[in-house]
């Protein structure tokens, strides 16, 4: 089983994010792309656009013609988004908690964060998702 | 059920989207379509994936699907659309594991028609080719082959513990119109055309009975409910499914913004 990094908080859509003040980097984790494969593709919200909690902010494809809806964990305005992966998108799945990441949100409520989980709760959940099927 | 190609993917993004709201129960709808028409995958660059003149020359509908993949060209073909919910009706929680379910109950469906199909093994089956545009060029894992070719191609879209996986279930195969509708540029068309020949197979062309579209349909769902261990119910959509395929269709299926690129801002 994966190791996550202690430093993130991580939702149950898969999704990591890094807090520093108000502000909210968001990626997909490693579990996610692992379980993906090759992404392909990917759909990311425009900066100064605005992004729900539990509503979808973006997709990603993989090769195996499978569009995934990532679910924003928090709700806010976008204020940057990664550039890098158009020049190379296989950075999402090399280096998903790092040079991977896909959005900065502004966070508006940050008692959003109260719903995240910290590293081992996101293990314990994806045992538990695992086991279940 | 025979319905245009936007009628068709409103339908079916309207009860996913209920399902994702743990409104709709899990769906299967067999369809075929009123004219022929191309569907492209949700991320497809329209003009350098298809041939859109080509298209419009032979009359041929264009919607763009909400789940992933390539073009299909839907000339004589039975489409369906699962739709369900992981953990509530019993399927996987990713995209492999729900196309091997799924393709376990088209395998059983098949074999009422005397034809045994397998699925594609791990990674690609065959080498990329030119035609790669195509979504019957190239099998992924777990895609239905009969004796190596092709015969059903399938994709998927994810959101919130739901998914709708289309897949298309080739009845006869043209490869020289399918050539000419999805390979935008004539070079190297010809070589194209006969990998095509070559990679996909049809019920006709493995020599099938070929039942009326009605008949086909309860062969396909016994294959379901055979697999599965469950017993479907017929119906109709819902109201609410009715509604808001209604609302799909005049916001997004037949809205250029959509079909053209793939995005419904700006």
């Amino acid at each position: 089983m994966k190791v996550f990094p202690e430093d993130l908080l991580y939702s149950r859509e898969h999704i990591w994010i890094r807090i520093e003040g108000d502000l909210a980097t968001i990626g997909i984790t490693d579990y996610a792309q692992e379980n993906l494969g090759e992404v392909v593709s990917v759909e990311l919200p425009e900066a100064d656009s605005d992004v729900e909690q539990d509503e979808p902010f973006g997709a990603i494809e993989s090769a195996a013609k499978g569009v995934v809806e990532l679910i924003s964990p928090v709700s806010g305005q976008v204020i940057s988004v990664n550039d890098d992966i158009v020049d190379d998108i296989g950075i999402i799945n090399s280096d998903p908690h790092d040079t991977g990441w896909l959005i900065v949100v502004g966070m508006s409520d940050l008692d959003e964060l109260d719903d995240l989980l910290d590293a081992k709760g996101y293990h314990d959940f994806i045992v538990q998702e695992a086991e279940s099927e | 059920m025979c319905l245009r190609a936007s009628e068709n993917m409103a339908a079916d993004e309207a009860v996913f989207l209920l399902s994702r709201d743990r409104i709709s129960p899990p769906t299967i709808r067999f369809y075929a379509w009123l004219a022929p028409a191309v569907s492209i995958g949700r991320f497809q660059q329209i003009d350098r994936d298809i041939d859109l003149a080509a298209c419009r020359k032979r009359s041929v509908d264009i919607v763009r699907r909400p789940t992933g993949g390539k073009a299909v060209f839907h000339g004589q073909d039975l489409t369906y659309a699962v739709v369900g919910v992981e953990q509530r009706d019993g399927f996987p929680a990713d995209i492999i594991g729900t196309y091997r379910m799924i393709s376990r109950c088209l395998i059983r469906g098949l074999l009422e028609l005397g034809i045994e199909a397998r699925m594609a093994g791990e990674g690609r089956a065959l080498p990329e080719t030119p035609a790669k545009a195509s979504c019957f060029s190239t099998p992924s894992r777990y895609e239905l082959l009969v004796q190596g070719r092709k015969i059903c191609g399938s994709s998927q879209v994810r959101s919130h513990g739901a998914f709708l996986q289309h897949g298309s279930l080739l009845l006869a195969f043209d490869p020289l119109r399918t050539g000419e509708l999805l390979l935008p540029r004539s070079e190297g068309r010809d070589e194209q055309i006969a990998h095509l020949r070559q990679a996909v197979t049809s019920l006709g062309d493995e020599g099938a009975p070929l039942p009326a579209m009605e008949a086909l349909c309860l062969i396909m769902k016994t294959g379901f409910e055979a697999a599965l261990g469950v017993r479907l119910e017929e119906g109709a959509l819902t109201p609410d499914e009715e509604a808001l395929k209604e609302r799909l269709l005049r916001d997004k299926y037949t809205n250029d913004q959509w079909t053209l690129r793939g995005r419904m801002d700006g």
